[in-house]
């Protein structure tokens, strides 16, 4: 093991790192934002729609984050739309980090019993007053850890985006494999760089879960 | 747009080749996934303190670290410690190992929502430990757990496609292969997405019948 050349590409690996916690930032707010308008909507109970937003979110959870990933890429050019990698890899990935929190969001709001949407409807409530102040509260402390387990999975998946030659830490990593040839201290330390930041949030969202559980649902 | 869709059908073939390599990586991964799942969830059970060190490591460096990155090291990091293996192998390697710690996890969680009664009630028949396990323990923890076991599964179909990028030609890197050559980009890509939601959607209903024919309604708890 000899971690000189590592070390010597130091400031090169952690200007890498920090661009992997942008990407995985910026996707996971305007993936937040697409997965809580999808559930919305869905709550709007409108037919077509709800077709609609059902197979975006089979379509983006049922298939490989790096076909999403080479159709951004590769197919939006083909069809006159160029992107380059950063708005390849952040639509894609953004696109995919909706679908799975619409899908965590939809347990959220399944679990709220029927009874009390319903008796929120007696009282008057509007479609907006009856998500906000009935099933939101609710859904939430139910969608909350998953949710949060989402967003780890979402850090380690902003490893694809090296695939579409975007500079984030996983590309960088092998650029270095490629350069100083000792793939096993490079892969090493740039393990580390994950796990330092996704460790502690797994811990967090254990820690909600816990908490949830001991003071009832 | 001049899509041509009439160009592709000369290449299904090569591409449902690759569907059935991603097929048997998913199979040989989920079974490597599910034996390392037992032995994490007996590790993290054990009444010696070191094991269970060892598996709550293992089981928290697999899950809070991509696991292309675990792949690579098995392909490019491990020949430097004398293992050289094919990209295959070593795919399926790095993503049992991966799936082998979710497993691990969710065997455990199977394992203590067994009513503590159930293992009582066994000692009392004089049931041994291993009788206890396989009769009593086994089928209620599987029932409890089958969902997420499920889940696992889709997620291991879904990761086969990371093999693409050291050079298995799998349905991703057979799709990334001939888009390069043709140009056929949206084309096969297209297909290939129904590929791919046919194996997972496919998966996700069989399981679910196959959980229904094993858990029948009239004996869940």
């Amino acid at each position: 093991m000899n971690f000189a050349p590592v070390w010597a590409s130091r400031w090169l690996l952690l200007d890498s790192f920090l661009t992997t916690l942008f990407l995985s930032a910026i996707a996971i707010v305007v993936g937040t934002f697409v997965g809580t308008l999808v559930s919305v909507l869905r709550a709007l109970n409108i037919g077509v729609l709800n077709v609609i937003l059902r197979i975006y979110v089979e379509v983006f959870r049922g298939t490989p984050l790096l076909m999403q990933l080479f159709f951004v890429y590769f197919g939006l050019p083909m069809l006159g739309i160029e992107v380059d990698k950063f708005w390849a890899a952040f639509s894609a990935i953004s696109l995919y980090t909706g679908a799975y929190v619409a899908e965590v969001l939809r347990a959220g709001v399944e679990a709220v019993p029927k009874g009390q949407v319903e008796a929120a409807t007696a009282l008057g409530l509007s479609f907006g007053q009856r998500l906000w102040y009935v099933v939101r509260p609710q859904a939430l402390r139910v969608a909350l850890p998953p949710l949060v387990g989402v967003y780890v999975a979402i850090i380690k998946d902003t490893s694809l985006a090296t695939v579409i030659g975007y500079n984030e830490l996983m590309r960088r990593a092998m650029e270095l494999v490629l350069q100083y040839g000792r793939p096993l201290e490079v892969l090493l330390t740039v393990g580390c760089l994950y796990f330092i930041i996704c460790f502690p949030i797994s811990k967090f969202s254990e820690w909600i879960e816990r908490r949830l559980a001991r003071n009832g649902a | 747009m001049f899509l041509d869709w009439g160009s592709i059908t000369s290449f299904y073939g090569q591409l449902l080749h690759g569907a059935w390599l991603t097929l048997v990586i998913t199979f040989s991964a989920f079974a490597l996934a599910i034996a390392v799942g037992i032995v994490v969830a007996a590790g993290k059970m054990s009444a010696i303190a070191p094991l269970r060190w060892l598996a709550s490591i293992y089981v928290e460096v697999l899950r809070n670290t991509p696991v292309l990155l675990q792949i690579f090291i098995v392909f490019y990091g491990l020949p430097s410690l004398g293992l050289r293996l094919s990209a295959v192998t070593a795919g399926i390697l790095g993503l049992g190992l991966n799936v082998g710690a979710y497993l691990g996890e969710i065997f455990r969680a199977g394992v203590v929502a067994v009513p503590k009664g159930h293992r009582e009630a066994s000692a009392a028949l004089a049931m041994s430990p291993m009788q206890t396990l396989v009769w009593v323990v086994a089928p209620v923890a599987l029932r409890a757990i089958f969902p997420a076991f499920s889940n696992m599964f889709i997620a291991t179909i879904l990761g086969s496609s990371l093999l693409s990028v050291i050079a298995v030609p799998e349905l991703t890197g057979r799709t990334n292969e001939i888009s390069a050559r043709t140009f056929l980009t949206i084309e096969v890509y297209s297909f290939s997405t129904v590929i791919y939601l046919a194996l997972t959607l496919g998966s996700s209903l069989g399981l679910l019948l196959l959980g229904r024919w094993l858990f029948p309604r009239a004996s869940r708890v």
